[in-house]
């Protein structure tokens, strides 16, 4: 016996050594397996699924974020009430203008704020409208649609129009923005505005951003609101605020300027009482 | 129904070039007694005329809204969508301008009939010149002041208030107004010129009786 032992010392110390060596190198590997379960699970179905969304979570952390497509936006709501109510009153303005911002305050809070609306009466419909001459109206209408997209259109609307005198010396819609909705939800805002922002003082305003047809890419919003312009051509409408009334159906003729709200609550009463 | 509003709005829109037409066969005539013949037609076309406009307006402002049958509640509603427009000129308050919207197309109905009749034209087409004259201030006055809203006047399709509608108020409706007004004081003095005389030979006669 010590014969085997002495004639193999050395190589079975050699041995044991690695076999020792490849025991720690097995539980490390073990260790490190277990430690890293739950990304391995998902390895297999970003492997079927795409090459590169397996590198989706370095990419969060070592590249800016992307601007959000367009096919992952529902469409914003941008309307009080209910879509079955008997009078659909559709308005078209932009957030930069004065008699939009008049109506707002003295016609439509007080609409928003009666029994109309919240009895089914009538169904407040916003369409984006934003004129060239106004510099920021078209992001503020950007800004807007953002935040409807996280269902917080009313807050935000109010809070444009109520200081509107404040934001379209300087364009800093941003923070307006931001006391008018929770954090979280302001976070997820500006998420959706990632690429729709504009980098920079008004005088180097990128003339796209200028005219109000808006042609930049990556910023989904601006889909929207071209769409509520195209609507708005077809009408047309010629100045804001422009309102469309349709009763049961049938679309009567369009008004625009201000109207007070009384007179506008008188002829919703007209109509309702036909 | 049809027939009649057919001829209305043709009245508005060519009257007031039938009654130039008047005007000029009217300045070539010489002979007094022929002139004030062709005067009295024309006055009488020319009531129709300016009547026409008035119960276009009328019409125009307090018939149905689309989708509503004739009764006394579209009426209101009209007059309602009426006093919008209004309001949107932003001239009176809500208050006064709501009555301004439910009497003045019972006053422009009035006034129409009343034209259509020829009668007392000396002063019916006095007022018709007066009512036209404010309602182009308040065009001037919303187009001045940048507000591009709906004229409001209920004639023909939806106008926005700005110079066409100026250029075309004073045309076909304050041009033949003060036409059948300059007429009707005219043919007025002329029958009263035509009457001296012979007032003058019967007081005469009874005097050297």
């Amino acid at each position: 016996m010590n014969q085997g032992l002495d004639r193999w010392s050395v190589p079975t110390r050699i041995s044991s050594r690695f076999a020792a060596l490849r025991k720690s190198v097995f539980f490390a590997v073990a260790l490190a397996a277990v430690a890293f379960v739950p990304s391995s699970r998902a390895l297999p179905q970003a492997a079927t699924t795409s090459p590169t969304s397996s590198a989706k979570p370095l990419a969060k952390k070592t590249a800016a974020a992307r601007p959000v497509a367009l096919e992952n936006l529902s469409a914003p709501v941008k309307s009080y009430g209910s879509s079955s109510a008997p009078i659909k009153m559709e308005v078209f303005t932009d957030y930069q203008c004065p008699s939009c911002r008049n109506m707002f305050e003295e016609t439509l809070r007080p609409l928003i704020q009666s029994d109309y609306i919240s009895s089914g009466k009538v169904y407040l419909v916003h369409h984006d409208f934003p004129l060239p001459a106004h510099m920021y109206g078209y992001e503020a209408a950007r800004w807007v649609n953002a935040a409807a997209r996280v269902g917080q259109f009313q807050s935000v609307e109010a809070a444009l129009y109520d200081n509107q005198n404040s934001w379209q010396a300087d364009g800093s819609i941003e923070k307006y923005v931001a006391s008018a909705v929770p954090a979280s939800d302001f976070k997820r805002i500006q998420k959706l505005m990632v690429g729709c922002e504009y980098q920079g003082p008004a005088s180097t305003k990128p003339a796209s951003l200028k005219t109000g047809v808006q042609t930049s890419r990556g910023c989904a919003l601006d889909t929207y609101i071209e769409q509520d312009r195209a609507l708005g051509m077809k009408i047309p409408v010629q100045a804001t605020p422009t309102y469309v009334i349709t009763y049961k159906g049938n679309k009567l003729p369009a008004g625009s300027g201000f109207v007070s709200w009384p007179i506008l609550k008188q002829f919703f009463d007209s109509l309702l009482n036909q | 129904m049809n027939t009649l509003g057919r001829l209305l709005l043709w009245l508005t829109d060519h009257g007031y070039q039938l009654l130039l037409a008047g005007l000029i066969v009217v300045l070539c005539i010489r002979n007094a007694k022929s002139r004030r013949k062709v005067v009295r037609v024309l006055l009488v076309l020319g009531g129709l005329v300016v009547g026409a406009v008035f119960l276009a307006a009328a019409y125009g402002k307090m018939k149905p809204l689309p989708g509503l049958a004739w009764s006394w509640s579209s009426v209101k509603t009209s007059l309602a969508m009426f006093a919008i427009q209004v309001d949107s000129y932003e001239i009176l308050p809500s208050a006064a301008a709501n009555t301004v919207a439910h009497t003045l197309p019972y006053f422009e109905l009035f006034l129409g009939l009343w034209l259509v009749t020829c009668v007392g034209q000396r002063f019916s087409a006095p007022l018709a010149c007066l009512a036209i004259c404010g309602f182009m201030i308040a065009i001037t006055t919303a187009y001045f002041r940048g507000l591009k809203i709906d004229c409001g006047c209920g004639i023909g399709p939806p106008e926005e208030a700005g110079p066409a509608a100026l250029l075309r108020d004073g045309l076909k409706f304050l041009l033949p107004a003060l036409l059948v007004t300059c007429g009707a004081f005219w043919i007025r003095r002329q029958s009263g010129a035509s009457e001296s005389p012979a007032v003058a030979m019967a007081s005469s006669s009874t005097a050297t009786d």
